[in-house]
């Protein structure tokens, strides 16, 4: 709880949470001007796994870059796979068959749960328990089973190609896959909400931390989980639908209180809603090729070109700029999590330090994603 | 037979060390150095299917000074470099060194024409133990990483090796 | 469409010299009108904006008070080194959080030896770190921005590399 307390901006030290840290999810540093135990000013630093992933795209070709994509966010790597084919299909006009996006939409959204529970191990280790790790990391290998069945990596997917997906799915998949929703259903009331989301320490540790109005989201360009725990209802699978999204009924969670226990149940309620959304895709899934006819060099015509997808951490957009060449221009990767990175210098003012770390777990971070 | 970092004293006893070698390789601890995507395999080999806490390894200290392994898993990069060095500076005798994913061993997919960031292997830093190959490498891989780590401290291999066909 | 109109509207009022607007929408090849500034309407499905803003640099900071009051957030900030032309780009993405939606491109160029554009970070908070990476992979100096130092690159890098020129 923020206890409004009168700040001595003279009697200060500097504390740096430094690049190698336990809750810092990668290798992000802070440098903390503290005053006590309570923070003064928060600056994060950034860069220190910075690995020129813009550099490489204009030097490459277009398929060269599909293995970068699943290096930056390798949580939800199948969506930032996702984001890139499609805007190289909108620039080149290259048509994606039916099936082909039904199997894009149930890997993605079967992407989204598991990273949606390795945040919620990893926010749960940050504020001291490692139980919820085991438990959460059991449900994840099933997920990364059926999905290595069909992509053939465990976690950095390179399985969308331009033109649809380069493998097709099998029997035994979409039965694993209904096994496992059926599971994780049956575990969630217990093992995920009564002994943790109804747990008398984490609501402590976690409500009316770390508020963020809907105005700051809006002036530091936050969005995903951390926009829809203030309020925002903003998805873009709803507000601007791509893929085969307008197919599905599924709802959209958004809570009002902006603090971080607003957006821990935002998560929660995300992961149930994907999996409604894979059992509809299942339900539906059509017959048909996986791959659309696709030039074998691609060299989209002249032209600026800008394509969003919903990640787990939030609005991912590819800015592209084509000269009619077999390379692009220039690529701008418009990653979620810088943005919401950046409102923490305003909102860690005057918090507890470990309140500060309590709400930088809840922003859900992965720091190559903001380092590119 | 394999080397270790132990400085070598006036008096030797054979039996001693070999207990000791025996001892520091059954339990070695690491330290929670993930920088990038190799981190989550390491996380998941701290998990309960591949589980490294049957090998000994299982309590990742985050302080160097109380950490006998360091696997650096995820790329190094030169704003880094120097934390790196410190890190590994700080880490008592005897100490050893994990390279664990492409980018560790020589900047992976990131050794480029155009690189002007990223330092093309953690061996450039500092001398390595064991290379684990893979991008990133699959947790049976990280247990076989120390596993090997262990043959090298002690000179013997505890688990037969498993011939394929 | 409403927003757009809404929005082509509010922002031809800085363009009173552009010439009659052209819509780029529908089939067929169409030639873009070389024009100095001006609003120009998108195809949404092919090109992912609604409209194409291109300024000068001094028209930035107004464009922004526009986009802020009609309730739109800045999405991204990219730079574009055109080397042939020996100018560089600065692209700004508005988009809007809920409601109708309407996203904005807007674009100015400066010369290449001298690249100095005014910043927005005193109305969107958002432009600051964006910014301070233009910056650092280009060069291009932003006037009165609060802390314009490196970003990403270790604070004593002495070079630009997402120029076109530069390999290292």
């Amino acid at each position: 709880m923020t206890v409004p307390i009168h700040l001595r901006h003279d009697e200060t030290f500097v504390l740096n949470l430094g690049p190698q840290h336990p809750a810092t999810h990668g290798v992000l540093r802070v440098k903390l001007t503290m005053d006590g135990e309570y923070i003064v000013k928060a600056e994060p630093v950034l860069g220190y796994i910075h690995r020129m992933h813009e550099k490489m795209a204009e030097c490459g070709t277009f398929a060269q870059f599909m293995p970068n994509t699943a290096r930056m966010d390798y949580l939800h790597a199948l969506a930032f796979n996702h984001g890139w084919a499609l805007v190289v299909e909108k620039a080149a006009g290259i048509e994606v068959p039916e099936r082909a996006e039904y199997i894009r939409v149930i890997t993605v959204e079967l992407n989204r749960i598991a990273s949606h529970l390795l945040w919620w191990a990893a926010f749960l280790l940050d504020l001291g328990g490692f139980t919820p790790l085991l438990y959460a990391f059991d449900d994840r290998e099933k997920i990364i089973d059926l999905l290595e069945r069909v992509t053939g990596s465990r976690l950095t997917y390179c399985y969308m190609r331009f033109g649809g997906v380069y493998n097709d799915i099998d029997e035994e998949f979409i039965t694993g896959t209904r096994d496992f929703i059926k599971r994780l259903r049956g575990r969630m009331p217990r093992l995920y909400h009564d002994l943790v989301t109804h747990n008398i320490i984490l609501i402590k540790r976690i409500k009316d931390i770390g508020i963020i109005s809907a105005e700051q989201c809006r002036r530091y360009g936050a969005t995903g989980p951390v926009a829809r725990g203030s309020g925002i209802n903003y998805d873009i699978r709803k507000n601007e639908p791509y893929s085969v999204y307008p197919e599905f009924d599924f709802d959209v969670p958004v809570f009002d209180e902006g603090d971080s226990m607003a957006r821990y149940m935002v998560r929660m309620h995300e992961m149930e809603q994907s999996m409604r959304i894979i059992e509809q895709a299942l339900d539906k899934l059509p017959d048909g090729p996986v791959m659309g006819k696709s030039p074998k060099v691609l060299k989209p015509e002249a032209g600026y070109y800008y394509s969003a997808v919903e990640t787990a951490r939030g609005s991912l957009g590819h800015r592209l700029v084509c000269d009619g060449g077999k390379n692009p221009y220039k690529l701008k990767l418009r990653s979620p999590t810088f943005s919401n990175l950046s409102l923490y210098g305003e909102v860690a003012e005057g918090m507890l330090l470990a309140d500060a770390l309590a709400f930088m777990g809840s922003l859900d971070l992965v720091i190559p994603e903001i380092d590119r | 037979m394999g080397e270790e970092n132990v400085p070598s004293s006036i008096v030797q006893f054979a039996q001693l060390d070999s207990l000791l070698n025996l001892g520091r390789a059954n339990s070695l601890w690491p330290m929670t150095f993930g920088l990038a995507c190799c981190a989550i395999e390491m996380m998941c080999t701290g998990g309960s299917r591949y589980d490294i806490s049957r090998f000994g390894a299982e309590v990742f200290r985050p302080s160097p000074r109380q950490s006998d392994v360091m696997i650096v898993a995820g790329t190094i990069n030169k704003k880094l470099e120097l934390a790196v060095k410190t890190l590994y500076d700080q880490m008592p005798e005897p100490k050893w060194v994990i390279a664990m994913g492409n980018c560790a061993i020589s900047g992976g997919p990131f050794k480029v024409k155009e690189n002007y960031n990223v330092v093309e292997g953690a061996d450039k830093l500092f001398p390595v133990d064991v290379y684990i190959p893979g991008c990133p490498p699959r947790p049976e891989a990280l247990l076989e990483g120390i596993m090997t780590l262990e043959e090298k401290i002690t000179g013997k291999r505890r688990w037969p090796r498993v011939d394929p066909g | 469409m409403d927003m757009r109109e809404k929005i082509r509207v509010a922002l031809a009022e800085l363009f009173p010299e552009s010439a009659p607007l052209v819509h780029l929408e529908g089939e067929g090849d169409q030639e873009v009108p070389p024009r100095e500034s001006g609003v120009l309407v998108t195809d949404f499905t092919k090109h992912g904006s609604h409209l194409d803003v291109l300024c000068r640099p001094d028209q930035v900071v107004p464009v922004a008070h526009i986009m802020d009051r009609e309730g739109f957030f800045l999405e991204a900030i990219a730079g574009v080194d055109w080397l042939d032309k020996q100018q560089f780009e600065v692209l700004y993405d508005y988009n809007r959080l809920g409601g109708e939606h309407c996203r904005v491109m807007v674009r100015t160029r400066v010369p290449r030896n001298e690249p100095v554009v005014p910043t927005i970070s005193a109305i969107f908070p958002a432009a600051d770190w964006h910014e301070r990476e233009t910056f650092d992979f280009y060069g291009i100096h932003f006037q009165d921005h609060p802390n314009l130092i490196r970003i990403l690159l270790p604070e004593d890098a002495d070079f630009h590399p997402l120029c076109k020129d530069y390999m290292p």
